[in-house]
């Protein structure tokens, strides 16, 4: 049998890749799998075998994440943070689709964002989705479907001309390819 | 034990057929999404995680 501690360990990939979806930043999303697990580790007494582990664990983490806004901000929802770029790695640089990507799922909702990646990327089935997140398995599925379907009418252009993000993405393009012609590295761009 | 999408009782929803999955957009979708987060998933757990994890191992067995 599994101990409680090992547990924890053997999720924490997992807690690092929801905590990303949700903080969109590196530094901010370690931060928040450092509290999450100091939060299981005080309330793991409440934990009870046999029962659905890493769906408590998630859902610890998340509540952290809504906590930490609430205090920052009285008046927040979950998408209340700033927006960050997923992308950090020099490997990901040639990419500019990727890097639209990444800007493409800063954009959409906290919560279908962390539905998307923790079934697209973990994974986890619609039924620990919505263990995990505190909601019916349909709004499991809804938040999922929507996330795929925004995304790829944002990635697709299937959107009006005068489109934010449509604008967004062109002048960061036009950005890149400027940086790149003159051998100027671009990292910088996608720290918002 | 614990079920869950680590455990063997989540195995045989993740293998069902999805519509997404003939999608060439989600397809796509998934690679991009992967190549995003996997980074994080495989980077190596910070020494202070772990250890503050054994040393409360060590604190409820002492």
């Amino acid at each position: 049998m599994t101990s409680f501690h090992d547990q924890v360990i053997q999720i924490l990939p997992k807690l690092r890749v929801q905590a990303l979806s949700l903080t969109r930043n590196r530094s901010a999303a370690e931060d928040l799998v450092q509290d999450a697990v100091c939060n299981a580790l005080a309330a793991q007494n409440s934990f009870i075998p046999g029962t659905n582990f890493s769906a408590w664990m998630h859902r610890i983490l998340r509540n952290r994440f809504i906590s930490d806004l609430r205090k920052r901000r009285e008046t927040t929802d979950i998408d209340d943070v700033p927006a960050a770029s997923f992308a950090s790695n020099p490997t990901h640089e040639d990419s500019l689709a990727l890097k639209d990507l990444s800007l493409a799922l800063s954009r959409l909702p906290a919560d279908q964002r962390e539905a998307l990646v923790m079934v697209v990327v973990q994974g986890m089935s619609y039924e620990s989705l919505a263990e995990a997140t505190g909601c019916a398995v349909g709004t499991a599925k809804s938040r999922v479907f929507r996330a795929r379907r925004q995304l790829e009418a944002w990635m697709t252009g299937d959107l009006p001309a005068n489109d934010k993000l449509r604008v967004k993405v062109s002048s960061l393009r036009a950005l890149l390819d400027d940086r790149r012609r003159k051998g100027l590295k671009s990292d910088d761009l996608f720290t918002f | 034990m614990t079920g869950g999408e680590d455990g063997a009782a989540d195995e045989p929803r993740q293998a069902q057929p999805s519509p997404e999955n003939d999608n060439p957009f989600d397809i796509w979708l998934k690679r991009g999404l992967h190549q995003l987060f996997d980074d994080v998933a495989n980077e190596p757990i910070p020494e202070e995680l772990l250890r503050l994890i054994e040393e409360d191992r060590d604190d409820r067995s002492a």
